[in-house]
């Protein structure tokens, strides 16, 4: 059995990152997913992108261009 | 030049960038390693300056230690300040390298933390090595943080050097967190756009002539001034793969980005026309595995696109590119110094009408959050200029922030679970028997301009006590180098007009740096009337309380921090000694005030030895 290793990005854990905390994840080859060894996040790419998505979800403003500044 | 955005873009040539070296030797893969990463660095670096020079924007070559001992990087430094008028300057980041473990023994790499004598001989060695590559010595610098003592050695030897990158804007215990406790930029209380700094403290603006250490200090990049006060500071600043590790862009799209430089482009509408940015991407975070979920190809992109809005200013006559010892010499002929600095903030991220004003000046920095009436609810003594030595064979290894009065993330606002109170600036109002707090009216702000004092002008907000409905104003007037600010509650109308409000101004604080208590023995709470009548109380956690009638003033001395913050006016002063479990002080003044009156008040700050 190997050891753990980044993937192919460095994906960081969707929970933590919620929480403002930046954990890169390692990749378990033996199960085809990512976790977290901070708290108790795995999950496939998949799952991690659809967190990631979810995490997203504050930034209300994210994809509008502001064009007027007057207070 | 006026409302033009002057732009710094600094270059680093890193020999081994800190980020891509932590990743890399993490990489269980067995992909890359350190030969590779050697190699990749100085692409990273051309990459960088290709793409400003594309854009027609000049750069500030901040050499590393490391790269000094490279000759394609001097020669590279040497023929882009020929072609394109770049600046060859120094950074004291980026010292790891064989050479400097050799001879320093140490993996540390923070030159702020540093013992005095090691930084002595590091700004040596890496200066006089400068020299020696460029025949001339830089007349800028920088690293994360500069210490005043490292800011007063550098010019007293290196007279040249009139620029620095000198802090980090609120990178404290946030950063720290976010970085899962192991990144020990612990900075907060700085200015969060350029200033000179006082020969005693490097956050801390010099107030003339005599204070001045002799630069122009800029911050590390430009940041977002609500998303930093209560989230990471590295996801929200003009350095586009900060952005992409916020998460904020969706596929190849983040707008987030230019409304960020616009925002600050609209700065010159509070400083007389004065508004600035900076982009120092160090390149690690360009390096070929990606970063943050995004592929190299996301992070090139990023760099190039935020590269071509700034270009695209420039066309517009919008932006003028300059070196940091170009913008030094620009905001010395431009700027006094008691001028102060002001933001009035809003939320571009979050989707809310939520509005932060800040303020700083040589005797004070400070935030007015608007979503609570305007309360202070960050202020930080600059008046008191404190001397605090940084470094190992100091008590301040690695927390080097300006200290707080007031910090309502860190030590509570208006909310406190269970019991005690937090830290923030407001006003309750009573009648009848019903209290309220301005905190828990959200209002709007305003800037204006009268002579020599700025004002902050909120709208009016309305609270209703039993059964009366009264609408109050609040106005803040901040005079240049009076060290105080003036606070207005204006009663507009009264339901009832006979009826009188009671108005209690007050101010709940502490000291301190981070988000635990500190011991609060030996502050000294007093109230008096100037005539000779005075109460005093010396803190020690019983929960004591004092008032006076007729007085002038409420007032805390806080020996931990050599200041003075007092609470002045005509009515009842009073005074509040926090317990155990509430370690804050309370000064107040409260009044009755009846429609069409106003009270005034005023915070202000000394520095007590």
């Amino acid at each position: 059995m190997a050891q753990s290793g980044k993937g192919k990005l460095n994906y960081r854990c969707p929970s933590c990152f919620m929480r403002d905390i930046d954990m890169d994840m390692f990749y378990d080859p033996n199960k085809g997913e990512y976790y977290c060894i901070r708290c108790c996040y795995c999950g496939k790419e998949e799952d991690v992108l659809k967190k990631n998505q979810m995490a997203r979800f504050r930034y209300r403003s994210m994809l509008t261009r502001i064009t007027a500044w007057e207070d | 030049m006026a409302d033009k955005l002057i732009l710094n873009v600094i270059h680093r040539p890193e020999m081994v960038p800190e980020y891509a070296e932590t990743a890399m030797k993490n990489d269980g893969n067995g992909t890359g390693g350190h030969g590779a990463l050697l190699q990749e660095s100085l692409d990273i670096f051309r990459l960088q300056q290709e793409i400003a020079h594309k854009n027609g924007i000049k750069t500030t070559i901040q050499m590393t230690y490391a790269s000094l001992f490279n000759d394609e990087a001097v020669a590279l430094a040497k023929e882009h300040h020929a072609a394109y008028g770049d600046e060859i300057s120094l950074t004291l980041l980026g010292l790891p390298c064989e050479q400097f473990r050799e001879k320093y023994k140490t993996k540390d790499f923070c030159i702020w933390m540093f013992s005095k004598e090691d930084k002595i001989a590091i700004v040596h060695d890496v200066f006089e090595l400068f020299f020696e590559r460029f025949g001339f010595y830089p007349e800028s610098t920088g690293s994360y943080y500069l210490d005043a003592f490292l800011i007063n050695h550098i010019k007293e030897n290196y007279p040249s050097v009139k620029c620095a990158v000198a802090t980090c804007f609120e990178e404290g215990p946030k950063a720290y967190h976010t970085c899962n406790n192991s990144w020990y930029t612990l900075m907060d209380g700085g200015p969060w756009n350029p200033w000179i700094p006082s020969k005693q403290n490097t956050h801390a603006p010099a107030a003339n002539e005599a204070e001045d250490s002799g630069i122009v200090a800029i911050p590390h990049l430009s940041r977002d001034l609500i998303a930093c006060y209560d989230g990471n500071g590295s996801n929200f600043g003009t350095h586009p793969q900060n952005v992409l590790r916020g998460m904020i862009y969706e596929g190849d799209q983040y707008p987030y980005l230019y409304n960020l430089i616009d925002q600050y482009r609209h700065l010159a509408r509070y400083n007389r026309g004065f508004c600035y940015n900076m982009m120092f991407v160090g390149p690690g975070w360009l390096n070929k595995l990606g970063r943050w979920e995004a592929p190299h190809s996301l992070l090139v992109k990023s760099y190039e696109d935020g590269m071509a809005y700034y270009a695209a200013l420039k066309e517009n006559g919008l932006l003028v590119d300059m070196t940091m010892a170009e913008f030094a010499d620009h905001y010395r002929e431009t700027h006094t110094y008691e001028q102060p600095e002001c933001a009035l903030w809003r939320d571009i991220l979050y989707g809310s009408q939520k509005q932060h004003f800040w303020y700083c000046d040589p005797y004070m920095r400070l935030t007015l959050d608007m979503n609570q009436g305007g309360a202070i609810i960050d202020l930080r003594p600059y008046a008191a200029k404190l001397e605090i030595p940084v470094g190992i064979g100091t008590k301040h290894v690695q927390d080097v922030s300006y200290p707080f009065l007031i910090q309502a993330n860190y030590r509570a606002g208006y909310f406190t679970h269970y019991a005690g109170e937090g830290t923030v600036k407001s006003a309750k109002v009573a009648y009848g028997g019903e209290e309220t707090d301005l905190c828990l009216c959200r209002t709007k702000a305003h800037f204006s301009e009268e002579g020599n004092t700025r004002v902050v002008t909120l709208d009016p907000v309305e609270v209703v006590l039993s059964g009366v409905t009264a609408s109050i104003q609040t106005v803040y007037r901040f005079v240049e180098g009076s060290s105080k600010i003036e606070v207005r509650r204006n009663v507009l109308s009264v339901s009832e007009p006979d009826a009188k409000l009671t108005i209690r101004e007050y101010v709940t604080a502490c000291y301190g740096t981070t988000e635990y208590p500190e011991d609060m023995t030996g502050i000294v709470l007093s109230v008096g009337d100037g005539k000779g009548r005075e109460e005093t109380i010396e803190y020690a956690y019983k929960c004591r309380e004092a008032a006076m009638d007729s007085a002038s003033y409420a007032r805390a001395v806080v020996p931990q921090i050599n200041t003075a913050l007092s609470v002045e006016g005509e009515g009842c002063a009073f005074i509040r000694e926090g317990y155990a479990f509430s370690p804050m002080f309370t000064l107040g003044m409260e009044a009755q005030r009846g429609e069409k009156e106003t009270l005034v008040t005023w915070l202000s700050l000394a520095k007590e030895n």
